[in-house]
């Protein structure tokens, strides 16, 4: 048992592959779903590999992780920014909580259809969209990371003589840097989505918009292989903030990771 | 408690503040494309028994949706945790699910399923069904090992371990999961409305831009919002209600 949980362990990524594939090509020949809907795994290769070969999908997916990237960048700007400005006043903390309250549970998707007459089908709908959804996490989490804040590590900033601001800058930001991107990591997760649903539903061009294309085109290899698509750039977009993450906040990881 | 109060009233100058700021920012746009705070309450006002009912049928949706994962998805995620081989098997496919953002099996499921009712129940599932499972899934492997050993020694069976003693452990987790799914639930349904139109709020949204009535649209959204903050108050409650011996003992220590 334990020698197996051990091989498990070890080699779960192809085994997983392999199970998800076995399943899926049984799924397959045994026919219970018609073969239109449901290819082949090598017909999604095959797919794949054509949409690759003719360029079509790179340009869709550069132009797709890029707006997401973009966004997720301003959004978790804006989001510290807001958490530090809350900082500096209970007045403005409590003003900024009630809207992040009222619009926090509006969906990406709900805003499309009125912001697209107000602010057209350019770049300034995907910079709303994603930021008005995106900044709340990394706002949360900087709100209640900066007021976590081990008030010895303030005593101790504050015994060396530093201002308030430089408190904030160099002890408080500092410490609550790992939380905020738990945040942030949340918050790529929501910038993706949101980019790829306002696609759909506004766009011309994207990841999102090919998808909704190939679906009213029947394709439904193309739509497999382009979800498949979608799912690494999550896999990309989370690697990108855990690779900042370790730039930024390794000291963190290495004081965790370190025994007592 | 005045000195709070005080801090309560003045907070609401900054959404008044950004309210006032929009108006002014309508009136300059002399278009009817960009109503303001007041057009948008008027219109509130004359849509709300419309949007009350489309919303309606969109949080039935959801609930459906919800607690259907919750029946599966809970149960799954404390099974492959207890049953480890299968688990660790399963985690990478649980990771890769995790960072497909659900909106992005609409129009999957709408290949199968077309765009009736059980087709956006299905998507709403899928999406709540992530947190749920994983949440469950590491509540299980993190529990304290005496648990284990208590089970041992009062010679449950496996059924009765995952049932008296991992439920109960691994609810504040398991809860945590809930209101990521409820979350979800909220974002899918409407979504999937909008993609796949029949009726609901995604629909009415999608209707209002249709006929150019942007004030009647940022009234759904309105009412959507408002929705959102009533069930995340009740989920807050329910917590407190059901998992006080969790925060007691947090306290307590």
């Amino acid at each position: 048992m334990n020698a197996a949980l051990q091989f498990a362990e070890r080699f779960r990524v192809p085994l997983c592959l392999l199970l998800v594939f076995g399943i899926w090509q049984a799924v397959h020949l045994a026919g219970v779903v018609p073969e239109k809907f449901f290819p082949s795994m090598p017909e999604i290769v095959g797919a794949f590999w054509r949409m690759l070969s003719d360029g079509t999908v790179i340009t869709a997916w550069v132009t797709t992780f890029l707006r997401a990237l973009i966004g997720l960048i301003a959004a978790a700007s804006l989001g510290i920014a807001l958490a530090i400005l809350s900082d500096l006043s209970p007045v403005l903390s409590r003003g900024i909580r009630y809207v992040s309250d009222i619009l926090q549970p509006i969906p990406p998707a709900a805003f499309v259809p009125m912001a697209v007459f107000m602010l057209g089908l350019g770049t300034k709908l995907y910079a709303f969209v994603i930021i008005l959804v995106t900044v709340w996490p990394p706002y949360l989490n900087g709100v209640t990371a900066l007021q976590a804040v081990s008030p010895v590590q303030v005593n101790t900033g504050r015994m060396f003589g530093l201002s308030r601001s430089q408190i904030l800058w160099q002890v408080r930001l500092p410490a609550a840097l790992p939380e905020i991107f738990t945040g942030i990591r949340y918050a790529a997760t929501i910038s993706l989505i949101a980019v790829i649903v306002s696609e759909m539903l506004a766009g011309r061009d994207g990841i999102g918009f090919m998808i909704y294309k190939k679906v009213y085109a029947m394709r439904s290899s193309d739509v497999f292989a382009l979800m498949f698509l979608v799912a690494c750039s999550g896999v990309l977009l989370n690697g990108l903030v855990a690779l900042l993450r370790r730039a930024l906040t390794g000291w963190h990881m290495r004081m965790m990771e370190r025994p007592e | 408690m005045t000195r709070d109060r005080r801090i309560a009233l003045w907070g609401l100058s900054v959404p008044l503040g950004l309210l006032v700021l929009w108006q002014v920012l309508a009136l300059t746009q002399s278009t009817p494309l960009f109503p303001g705070p007041v057009k948008v309450g008027v219109a509130i006002w004359s849509n709300a028994p419309v949007i009350l009912s489309e919303l309606g049928i969109t949080l039935l949706r959801a609930a459906a949706g919800f607690a259907l994962a919750c029946v599966t998805m809970i149960p799954l995620g404390i099974f492959l945790g207890r049953v480890r081989i299968l688990g660790v098997i399963l985690s990478p496919l649980m990771d890769m699910l995790a960072t497909l953002p659900p909106p992005a099996i609409i129009p999957l499921v709408m290949l199968f399923a077309g765009t009736g009712d059980w087709a956006k129940i299905v998507i709403i599932t899928y999406a709540a069904a992530v947190p749920l499972v994983m949440n469950s899934y590491e509540a299980s492997l993190s529990i304290h090992p005496m648990l284990s050993r208590v089970a041992r020694s009062l010679n449950l069976s496996r059924i009765e371990t995952m049932r008296l003693i991992d439920w109960p452990s691994s609810l504040p987790m398991i809860v945590t999961g809930a209101r990521l799914a409820i979350a979800s639930s909220l974002l899918v349904s409407v979504t999937s409305e909008m993609l796949l139109s029949t009726n609901g709020i995604g629909t009415y949204l999608q209707r209002s831009q249709e006929t150019f009535r942007v004030d009647a649209g940022l009234a759904g959204i309105a009412f959507i919002s408002l929705a959102g903050l009533i069930v995340n108050a009740g989920m807050a409650r329910l917590e407190r209600r059901w998992l006080f011996w969790h925060y007691r003992d947090k306290t307590g220590d």
